[in-house]
């Protein structure tokens, strides 16, 4: 379970977002550009540090104080695939996991999981400096689940790809989350690809506050701001 | 008629290289017979086992000592980045003259540290301890500031990403950092070999013995003359620039890849 309570000073707005997550769940945090989303995400994963607040995973304190990146339990995926150049795919995926461990059946079944559910498997041996910018996407999604993180979070990890691309990763994420029981929480700025992968709930923010939140059909019922309701208005 | 202008810069950039070389036509200039007899070849070849042996300890020492603090100085924010690369930068712009005399005094017997080393038999002048460690000071600086640019160029996102899937930092060095900076570290190392066994005037006052390859230069010199100087020049050229200039020529091509 998450319990989180993010506050951060962002040049004249401060970040005040509080939100729990149960094993399993999901929840999208929408908005325009600027409202905080991203900055709630930096803070959890601790790429960013909040200057007030709290932070915990299954018990586990998060912050205060800071706790040291490798010791977070999570994956953090982001735009940029952040693939390690100097290695091939199958080394950027078995990355994080002890050499000790990687031969374990479970795992092994696993990782074959991935590889072919996210069609990695003609890639396996190529250089990760070598493969398309979508390519990268699916192996940094790999890569993050590889270590099957009881938490997930997503910064806006599908932009710029195809929209049946796009789907095929949302479809196998939101399956895995039940079938391995990890939480997820995303950011993106398009309510339909958020609505998909976090059907359960969505909190929205304006003005890195929180404005609403509940179910989508609650959402798209009765936006509680005018901005709110132009970012769900069909274009 | 039109000259193609891509033609005119190349002429000018091969009359650049050209001015650039010119100093190593020198060695056909007729000078007389070269000197290569027991008496020049016997020093010569000390020198050139001195400044082999006693450039790679000194850079062993400045590896070791060195990648440490420029990781960590990399890691720094502005401000403390700058006063450490101040630190950094003033072995580097002290003439090598003067640098000789400060080290001298510093570690020489007069020198609190120097006598309190000479206690335990450890002679800080004209030993193989004085040459290295003037090899370092004259090296370090060169090594640090290049290195600090070699981690500058990884991308912080690769190394926070890597923490997160659960490597302790060290290992974010070993499996990330380090590989992903190998060629600016070689680079780095490369400029400081050249630098210190090239080193004089540092070298001269604070180990005239044992005699490295350019005081020899020195030494022939004064005592020979030119014919005796130019094998020892030719085997100096031999020994201490191929590799720098190779690892060097090895970056720019993989950079331009």
């Amino acid at each position: 379970m998450l319990k989180a309570h993010i506050i951060k000073k962002r040049r004249e707005l401060t970040v005040d977002v509080s939100l729990e997550l149960e094993r399993g769940q999901s929840v999208g945090l929408f908005g325009a550009s600027g409202a905080g989303k991203s900055t709630v995400l930096a803070c959890i994963a601790g790429i960013d540090e909040p200057d007030d607040g709290l932070v915990e995973l299954n018990g586990l304190r998060l912050f205060p104080p800071s706790l040291p990146l490798h010791k977070r339990p999570l994956g953090y995926l982001t735009q940029e695939p952040g693939l390690f150049p100097h290695l091939t795919v199958s080394e950027n995926i078995v990355f994080g996991i002890p050499k000790e461990r990687a031969g374990e059946e479970d795992k092994k079944h696993w990782i074959e999981t991935l590889r072919d559910s996210l069609q990695l498997g003609p890639l396996w041996s190529a250089p990760a400096s070598r493969i398309s910018g979508g390519q990268a996407r699916r192996v940094s999604l790999a890569r993050m689940l590889a270590r099957k993180p009881p938490l997930v979070l997503l910064d806006e990890p599908f932009a710029g790809l195809d929209r049946q691309l796009v789907r095929e990763l949302i479809d196998n994420l939101v399956v895995w989350s039940q079938t391995v029981g990890f939480s997820i929480i995303a950011v993106d700025h398009q309510a339909e690809v958020l609505r998909r992968l976090c059907p359960q709930q969505v909190i929205v923010l304006e003005q890195a506050k929180i404005v609403q939140r509940g179910t989508w059909d609650e959402l798209y019922k009765s936006p509680a701001t005018p901005l709110l309701r132009s970012l769900l208005a069909p274009i | 008629m039109k000259i193609d202008r891509r033609w005119l810069a190349r002429a000018g950039a091969t009359l650049f290289a050209l001015a650039l070389l010119y100093p190593f036509t020198a060695l056909f200039a007729r000078i007389g017979a070269w000197q290569w007899g027991e008496d020049v070849r016997g020093p010569a070849l000390s020198s050139v086992r001195v400044s082999l042996s006693l450039t790679t300890a000194a850079m062993l020492i400045i590896v070791a000592l060195g990648t440490p603090v420029a990781a960590y100085v990399a890691r720094c924010r502005t401000r403390e980045r700058l006063l450490w690369q101040a630190v950094l930068l003033i072995p580097i712009l002290v003439p090598p003259l003067a640098l000789g005399i400060l080290l001298t005094l510093a570690f020489g017997p007069y020198g609190t540290v120097g006598s309190w080393l000479e206690h335990f038999g450890i002679l800080m002048t004209n030993s193989a301890t004085a040459f290295v460690y003037t090899q370092v000071y004259v090296g370090m600086g060169y090594y640090v500031l290049g290195a600090v640019a070699a981690f500058d160029a990884v991308p912080s996102m690769l190394q926070k990403q890597a923490a997160l899937l659960g490597l302790a930092p060290w290992k974010v060095f070993l499996r990330v950092t380090l590989p992903l900076s190998r060629l600016g570290l070689a680079v780095a190392l490369s400029i400081a070999w050249v630098r210190a066994i090239g080193e004089f005037g540092a070298v001269i006052v604070t180990a005239y013995y044992p005699s490295g390859m350019p005081v020899q230069v020195w030494v022939n010199l004064q005592s020979f003359g030119l014919p005796a100087v130019m094998p020892l020049l030719v085997v100096f050229l031999a020994v201490a620039l191929p590799l720098p200039w190779l690892v060097h020529v090895l970056a720019q091509r993989r950079r331009h890849a």
